[in-house]
C-alpha cells in the first residue's frame, strides 16, 4: 500500500491537534492504567467507581490488599470471525491497585457493578473517621 | 496570556455540550450488519437512537448522578452524553433494526434488505 501526501490531512492532524490541548485535562488520560477510576469520600465512606463496559462480574475479582484496593479482571473479547468495517473496540486482561487515602474496614466493603460501571464502596476504619472534638 | 490559555482550556473541558465518541466495532455477516459500542453508564430508558434518511443517531443521555462531582478526591475519567452518527446504505431494512445493552455494551443489529443479501447464481447448462 502506498500513500499520497495531502494537504489537508495535515490540517486535520493540526486541527486535532489544537482540539486535544483544549480538551483533554492536563494529567487526565495520560499514562494512566485502565480501567479508570474515580475516588469520592465522604464522611464514613471512600467510593470507587470504575468504567467497565462489558466486563462481567463473574471475570472481576478485587481484593483489598494492605492499603490498596486491587482490580483484576478481564473484558473478554467478543469479536467474530467476521469481516470488521470497524475495531475500535479494546479488549485484554487488566489489573490495577488503586492507593486508598484511608485505613478502612475490610469487613464493610460493598462492590456493585451496573450497567458496565463498577462502584465499590468501603467503609472507614474507625480511626479514620472525623471526630468531634469538644471544647471544655 | 498563561492564564488565558489555561482557562480557556478549562472551560473547553468542563463544557456542558460536551459528548463522549463511544468506540464502536463494526462487523458485517450474510445477513445483517452488527454495531457493538462501549458505552458505560447508560441504561436503556437513557438511549435514543434514530435513523433518518441514511443517518443513525445514536444519543446517550448520562444521569446526573454519574456526572456529579462532589467530594470527588481523585479523578481519572468524567462521564459526558454519547453521541455518534454512522451513514447507512440504503440496503438496510428499516423495520426490523434491533437494539440491545449488556453491561454497558450497546449491540445494534441492522439487517440487510432481501435484495443485499448474497444470492448464489444458478449456472445454465447451454443448451
Amino acid at each position: 500500500m502506498y500513500t499520497t501526501y495531502d494537504v489537508f490531512d495535515e490540517m486535520v492532524h493540526l486541527r486535532d491537534l489544537v482540539d486535544r490541548f483544549f480538551t483533554e485535562a492536563p494529567g487526565l488520560r495520560r499514562n494512566v492504567e485502565y480501567p479508570y477510576v474515580n475516588l469520592k469520600e465522604n464522611n464514613d465512606e471512600v467510593i470507587i467507581t470504575s468504567l467497565l463496559p462489558g466486563v462481567k462480574a463473574d471475570s472481576l475479582n478485587i481484593q483489598l490488599i494492605d492499603n490498596s484496593l486491587v482490580l483484576e479482571g478481564e473484558k473478554k473479547s467478543d469479536v467474530q470471525d467476521k469481516p470488521y468495517i470497524r475495531k475500535e473496540r479494546v479488549f485484554g486482561r487488566f489489573q490495577k491497585a488503586v492507593r486508598l487515602p484511608y485505613r478502612v474496614d475490610g469487613d464493610k466493603i460493598e462492590a456493585v457493578l451496573k450497567d458496565g460501571i463498577l462502584t465499590v464502596k468501603l467503609a472507614k476504619a474507625e480511626e479514620a473517621r472525623p471526630k468531634k472534638i469538644e471544647i471544655r | 496570556m498563561a492564564n488565558e490559555v489555561k482557562k480557556m482550556r478549562k472551560d473547553a473541558y468542563n463544557c456542558e455540550e460536551c459528548v463522549i465518541v463511544p468506540p464502536a466495532d463494526i462487523y458485517e455477516t450474510a445477513e445483517e450488519f452488527v454495531i457493538k459500542a462501549d458505552m458505560p453508564g447508560i441504561r436503556r430508558e437513557d438511549l435514543d437512537i434514530t435513523l433518518e434518511k441514511n443517518q443513525l443517531d445514536i444519543y446517550g443521555r448520562v444521569d446526573q448522578a454519574l456526572t456529579n462531582e462532589e467530594n470527588l478526591k481523585y479523578g481519572e475519567y468524567r462521564l459526558h452524553n454519547y453521541h455518534r452518527t454512522f451513514v447507512v446504505g440504503d440496503g438496510i431494512d428499516r423495520e426490523k433494526i434491533n437494539a440491545t445493552l449488556d453491561n454497558g455494551v450497546l449491540t445494534l443489529t441492522l439487517p440487510k434488505s432481501e435484495k443485499l443479501k448474497p444470492r448464489r447464481i444458478e449456472i445454465k447448462a447451454e443448451a
